[in-house]
Formats: structure tokens, sequence, C-alpha cells
């Protein structure tokens, strides 16, 4: 398969969240401002690069039986790196994504693709494809939290856009848990009437 | 037996070579953190205590003040009070951190009050709320903006009997952080700290 097509299956074919359903827990929990989203997208777009480059490079050295602890030992180790490195040199970043980056342990995407996928592939590859899952992971976060801030806050990006009479009185279920839940239904949904109508054409 | 020696070998590798890298960014950045987290802290007590001596300088002195009880005793931290005062001023009130206890941490907020008890700003210092609900807590003007200006007895939830608003959807972080702001100043007046206008304090 080549580099262009590794990468842009990330994005819709085989999106992370709306296809595989992998990354829910961080998915659900920090898509409330547009900007958490930005920010835990980019945050585990980095951790699953290097992931995806170290699995791939030693991925014939690593025996079969052990493999997940050694991953989950990869994973672990970038995301504690990266958390030191934001906490002593960016430490404004890391005020505003202080909470998710230990998130990115438990996010199951960087696991699924360590596991299926830098595992079976060359290193370019799964560089490809770790960005393509990043930017699927990403985009998928930033329609999630457009609907949520616009509903729950009046706000994209934290900047005003349906009014401060909104502000006053908004769909406050859309930023809180449940919201998440319904608004999933609804995205899911959208993407399943996409495919049945694909296929019955 | 061969095998199982083999996995154990390679596993052992992989969690030492994870622990040279941490240990090396860890020698690394510490210094660098706990350097930030001092900066952090001047930076807020100085932001928290500005309107006190406006354009003047302040000196900040760790107080040791006899008698003073701990509210903070349940979350494991302690009551530390930091006098402030400026070169032309005098004295001008004191700083401490409040702990309170939230939905998913205990958010810690730096107080500034006058010598007579009455709040003069706040700032949040440290929190891991959720984002978009109790992490607004950082915005002074959803919930600690409201504490400038009251003493003690006014900084209560209006779903407690007060004034306070509490942040929309996001009670339980708003009530830690007015009942911690408010049992320090409280403890800090049960220990004599402030003029209440009755001649008795020093």
């Amino acid at each position: 398969m080549s580099l262009a097509k590794d990468f842009s299956n990330g994005i819709y074919r085989e999106n992370p969240v709306f296809r595989l359903a992998l990354g829910l827990c961080p998915f659900l929990a920090v898509t409330t401002s547009v900007e958490n989203a930005l920010g835990m997208g980019a945050a585990a777009t980095f951790v699953l690069i290097f992931s995806n480059l170290l699995v791939s490079t030693f991925r014939k050295v690593i025996p079969d039986k052990v493999r997940i602890p050694c991953y989950i030992v990869i994973i672990a180790t970038f995301v504690t790196l990266v958390e030191m490195i934001l906490h002593a040199w960016f430490p404004s970043l890391y005020q505003s994504l202080g909470l998710f980056i230990p998130l990115i342990v438990v996010n199951c995407i960087i696991l699924g693709r360590a596991e299926g996928f830098a595992n079976k592939n060359r290193v370019l590859n799964s560089l490809a494809d770790a960005l393509g899952m990043g930017v699927g992971f990403t985009l998928a976060m930033i329609v999630m939290a457009t609907f949520r801030e616009l509903l729950g806050n009046g706000t994209w990006l934290n900047i005003n856009v349906l009014g401060t009479s909104f502000q006053n009185q908004p769909v406050l279920i859309a930023i809180l848990a449940p919201g998440a839940f319904i608004l999933m239904a609804f995205i899911l949904g959208f993407f399943n009437i996409m495919d049945a109508r694909r296929e019955g054409r | 037996m061969g095998e199982i020696l083999k996995l154990g070998f390679v596993l052992m590798a992989v969690t030492l070579a994870a622990a040279v890298a941490l240990g090396l960014a860890n020698w690394k950045t510490a210094p660098v953190i706990v350097e930030q987290e001092l900066m952090a802290r001047q930076n807020a007590m100085t932001e928290a205590a500005s309107v006190l001596a406006p354009g003047d300088s302040l000196v900040f002195d760790s107080l040791c003040v006899q008698g003073l009880g701990n509210p903070y005793a349940l979350v494991d931290q302690e009551l530390q009070v930091v006098a402030v005062s400026s070169p032309g001023l005098g004295d001008l009130g004191y700083v401490f951190t409040a702990y309170g206890k939230g939905y998913s941490s205990v958010v810690q907020t730096l107080v500034c009050v006058d010598l007579t008890g009455t709040v003069a700003g706040s700032v949040v210092l440290y929190q891991q709320e959720t984002p978009g609900l109790g992490a607004n807590v950082v915005k002074p003007e959803k919930l600690i903006g409201q504490f400038t200006g009251r003493v003690a007895a006014g900084i209560l939830l209006k779903k407690d009997g007060g004034e306070i608003d509490s942040i929309t959807g996001s009670t339980i972080t708003s009530r830690a952080v007015t009942n911690s702001v408010r049992l320090g100043i409280e403890a800090m007046g049960e220990a004599g700290l402030f003029d209440t206008g009755e001649g008795g304090a020093p």
C-alpha cells in the first residue's frame, strides 16, 4: 500500500473514532470545547507518531508473546516524557492540557495502531499511518467539539458566535456527559446512513 | 525454560530503557519545573495583592502564627500565612493558599486579604477540574472575582444561603473553592490576625 493511502486511511475510511470506535474515552471527555479538542489531538498525534515509529522499528526484536506489555511501556514512557517536557518548558500549554496528557495512555487508538499496523508494517508506512490516524482523530474531535461548544456555550474556539442572550441560557446538556453520548449517537447515525446509501447504489 | 528467560530478558531490557529515558528526562526537567512553580506562585501573589499598593513594590514574609487552626487537614494540606507589606505603605495584609476538594482535584486558590480580613484579590493556582465546566474556575469573572471586597461571612454560595453565584454546571467545584476560601479567612480571624476595629488586635 502506498504512503498516501496509509495516510488518508485514518481520515475517513478508517477514521479512528467514527469507524473503528477507538479512543472514545478521551473523545467523549475533552470535546467540551474546540480548544481542548485541538490540544488533545496534537498531544495524541505526537505520542502516536513516536510509538508507531518505535514499535515498527523493533517489530522483529520484540517477541510476540510479550508484545502488548512492551507496547504499553513504550507508550507510557512517551506520554510521561511529553508531560515532563511540557511542564518544564511550555507551562502555559501544560496548564491547558494538564489533565489530557495522562489520558493519552489510555487512548486505545495508540495501542490499537501499534498492534494493528506498526507491528506488521515498515517504518515509513507506520509513520504515514500514525499521521493519518492523528489527523483523523483531531478532525473527529473538532467536529464533535464544534457542536458541543456552540450548543453548550454559544462560542466556537472561545469566539462568541451565538450572542450573549444565548450564552445566558445555553443548552447546557451539550457540554455535560450525557450530551456527549447523545451527539455521538447522531454523528454515528449519520455515518451509517452515508454507508447505507453508498452500498445501495 | 529457555523461552521464559528470553521473554523476561526482553521485557527487562524494554523497561530498563524506559526507566533510563525517564530518569534522564526527570533529572533535566525537575529543577526547571520547581522554578516554574515558584515563579507562578510569586506572580500569583503579586497579582492577588496588587490592588493593595498600586505601583508600589510588594514584600512577602512567611508568618508563624500562634494558635492558627488548620481547616485543610482533610486534604493533607496546611494553612500557611504570608504577610504582605510595601516599603511605602507598611503592612498591607496577608496572602494564603486555600485548598478545596473539588470534582476531580484539590483546587488551590491563592487569596489576598487586607488587614481587616476583606478579600483584595484571588487567583487559582492549580486545578484539574472538568474541562469546559469546573475548569472555568480559573476565569476570575466566573467565581473568584466575586470574593473581592467581601469578608469571610459573605463568601458563601447562593445555594448555601450566601450571595456568590456558582459556575453553571459546576456546583461541586464552586462550593469547594468558596468554602475553602471562607474557612481559611475564618481560621485567620480566629487567630486574631485581623484588625476588627475593636482595638483588640495588635
